[in-house]
């Protein structure tokens, strides 16, 4: 028994003095380090990947920071956290230990991280949230105005339906900011035009599938619909239609590629609408927005970037729809247009690469 | 001689095992740390590792009172959801006000837990299944004090609880493993024990397992409201989904801590050997540069291998205690 604790006394002791055999031939790393000093770091705090737009925002990430001017100025790096609070605490607090220039954030709560934000602010790091952003005062953001969302897209099944006729409205998750701004920002207008009415609201809850099902379940019950609006999961939406056999109403949603071959008449029957999403590029502005403040060539002030839109007349192959990409694919993973806030390739949001022979030039935009 | 070789064998090799892998992680910790970064770990590095992990180490403490009974606590993400709220909403004032309000929320804390031991001691339901409601329960409670993330603390209790420049956090942390050192040596906390290793023997002997089970539940509530208090004054806000990641890494700490889930075996030090351990796993992983897409990867082997190890260590034990 004796022995036993003498051998876990041995174990410790091991380690310790492995410990401390290691870190002696380590001391040598600032010298390598200091060759690339001139570079910014900025490193990539997310909160989790768990869907395909997450998958996407850190693939055009990646690709800009291999693309000039980034790839000579930055070094990036990115992080993952679980969708846990603490663990992405934790790797903020190791990126302020690492001596990063900035820290760009989508963050698993936007309380949660307040305190390690202001400990990075105190010792000068820019911090940039963007998407799910953060409160801490001291951070910039870059976001989207989501009640516009739902504003401009309602606004457009309006102008298309001259103002007279039936719509539907598909929602999103109860209960998450982004889905009461849409809905809010929707019935607004809606409200405004007497002509317009809404005969059912029901949730989709942001997904393909479940709007699918909850639209085959609600036709049966319905009259004939004029406008369709959705806040995510629009190409279900245009399934179950297709699948009652109805005639297909004008739709106003997201950005799904899937929604966007049926607009630009890929995938039949093609059907009239207007595609307004959440563009996951909003890490390549974060990053932007880091990097200009550090060289001081922005003004510190947060940023709100309009939505990438494309209608059934505007939609170019390969630009704004992917024919080989998969329904489920966001096709706003860049932008489109002689205003647009940033262009990117196809292979940047696929697979993480830089787009070949490309300078990324980000316009925070004046429209 | 014979009875203190007795006393040697009921604390079994598996109790060891956060120790072990407490030693492993931190020596691996500096390893990266120091090869990554070209020197050793500021007083930075250390207070925010301290300041992070004390809410884990509450519920982690918490988790293996319960654990020890033989019972599980599914309701920590909960009260520690519902107490983060309350905390954030409700302490506020200068001077001595906010700290009342603090007894106030770990009163609360208490209370959650005791509506679980009832449950669980006189209502005779299994506690997978009680603290499985209760947590929807506790976690709507919380939505409803707060829907959407906000609130704040006072400066004050920030710089007593856990001060960002000084290691206060530490204070509390011995305050917690002193709590646990006189418990264990009360007659509540030799009943904790023998309720975990036997239950009809303790009874048979008199021991009045509904009561002792409700102190259980109950104080493991006080520790989720205390994991809440810290919670809310590292983060300087509070939200209503808190909890929710406490559930799986308390269990996971008592688990790498040793703590036998049969009962009976293990010891609340060994989870928060445990919960140290966890919490220093992150950044491990994060110095040894780990694709943040095989993060989780990594930390689910980490666990695996921790579990394998002691249940090594308990075979061995009992190999040995065969042959004498």
């Amino acid at each position: 028994m004796n022995l036993h604790r003498y051998g876990r006394l041995l174990v410790a002791a091991v380690a310790l003095v492995v410990a401390a055999a290691c870190s002696s031939p380590a001391t040598e790393a600032p010298a390598t380090q200091a060759t690339g000093a001139e570079k910014l770091k900025i490193a990539l705090s997310n909160s989790f990947i768990g869907n395909q737009w997450r998958v996407e925002m850190e693939n055009v990430f990646k690709a800009a920071c291999a693309m000039p001017p980034y790839v000579d100025q930055v070094d990036c790096s990115v992080y993952n956290a679980g969708n846990d609070v603490s663990t992405q605490s934790r790797q903020i607090s190791n990126l302020i230990s690492q001596g990063v220039d900035g820290i760009v954030i989508n963050a698993a709560s936007t309380s949660g991280l307040n305190g390690v934000v202001q400990q990075a602010c105190d010792r000068g790091i820019v911090v940039v949230s963007f998407d799910n952003t953060v409160d801490a005062a001291c951070g910039l953001t870059v976001n989207t105005d989501q009640v516009k969302f739902g504003q401009q897209l309602a606004q457009f099944l309006v102008d298309q339906l001259k103002g007279q006729g039936k719509v539907i409205m598909v929602t999103g998750v109860a209960g998450t900011g982004a889905d009461n701004d849409r809905n809010k920002g929707a019935k607004e207008v809606f409200a405004a035009n007497p002509g317009i009415e809404v005969v059912a609201t029901y949730s989709g809850m942001w997904d393909s599938a479940t709007a699918q099902r909850a639209t085959s379940g609600q036709l049966p019950s319905l009259p004939e619909i004029d406008g369709v609006w959705v806040s995510g999961g629009t190409d279900g939406v245009i399934k179950a239609f297709s699948a009652a056999k109805r005639p297909m109403p004008v739709f106003a949603g997201e950005a799904e590629n899937g929604f966007r071959k049926y607009m630009a008449g890929i995938l039949t029957p093609k059907v009239n609408g207007m595609s307004i999403g959440q563009p996951p590029f909003l890490s390549v502005i974060a990053l932007e927005l880091a990097r200009g403040v550090i060289k001081n060539e922005h003004p510190k002030q947060s940023v709100t970037i309009p939505f990438p839109v494309v209608t059934s007349e505007t939609l170019v192959p390969g630009e704004t729809v992917f024919p080989d990409l998969p329904d489920s694919f966001f096709a706003d993973f860049t932008d489109s247009g002689p205003n647009a806030t940033v262009i990117l390739c196809q292979e940047a949001a696929t697979d993480g690469t830089p787009c070949p022979g490309k300078t990324l030039d980000v316009n925070f935009g004046q429209r | 001689m014979r009875e203190f070789m007795a006393r040697l064998r009921l604390v079994p090799a598996q109790a060891g095992l956060g120790y072990v892998v407490l030693v492993a992680t931190a020596a691996a910790y500096l390893v990266v740390y120091t090869s990554s970064l070209g020197r050793f770990p500021t007083s930075f590095d250390y207070l925010s590792i301290l300041n992070t992990m004390l809410p884990l180490v509450f519920v982690a403490i918490g988790q293996s009172l319960v654990v020890l009974t033989g019972g599980i606590d599914l309701s920590v993400g909960g009260i520690v959801s519902l107490c983060v709220t309350v905390t954030a909403t409700t302490v506020t004032g200068t001077g001595l006000a906010p700290f009342g309000w603090l007894l106030v929320v770990l009163a609360l804390g208490a209370a959650c837990g005791a509506v679980n031991g009832m449950i669980v001691a006189v209502g005779r339901i299994a506690p997978i299944l009680a603290t499985l409601a209760t947590l929807s329960i506790f976690t709507g409670l919380a939505l409803w004090v707060l829907p959407v993330p906000g609130g704040s603390i006072p400066p004050v209790v920030r710089n007593v609880l856990s001060n960002p420049n000084v290691p206060t956090g530490l204070i509390w942390l011995g305050v917690a493993v002193g709590g646990w050192l006189v418990l264990r040596r009360t007659r509540f906390g030799m009943r904790v024990y023998a309720i975990g290793s036997d239950e009809t023997s303790a009874r048979a002997v008199g021991v009045p397992a509904g009561r002792v089970k409700l102190g259980v539940y109950a104080l493991s509530g006080l520790c989720s409201a205390l994991a809440a208090i810290f919670y809310v004054s590292t983060t300087t806000a509070g939200d209503a989904n808190a909890g929710a990641p406490f559930i799986l890494t308390s269990i996971a700490s008592v688990v790498v801590g040793g703590v036998a889930f049969t009962g009976g075996r293990g010891s609340a030090l060994g989870a928060v050997a445990g919960a140290v351990a966890l919490t220093l796993v992150i950044d491990v992983l994060f110095f040894a540069g780990i694709d943040p897409l095989y993060q989780s990867l990594f930390q689910g082997l980490f666990l695996v291998v921790a579990v394998l190890l002691g249940t090594a260590a308990t075979f061995l034990t009992r190999r040995r205690r065969a042959t004498p």
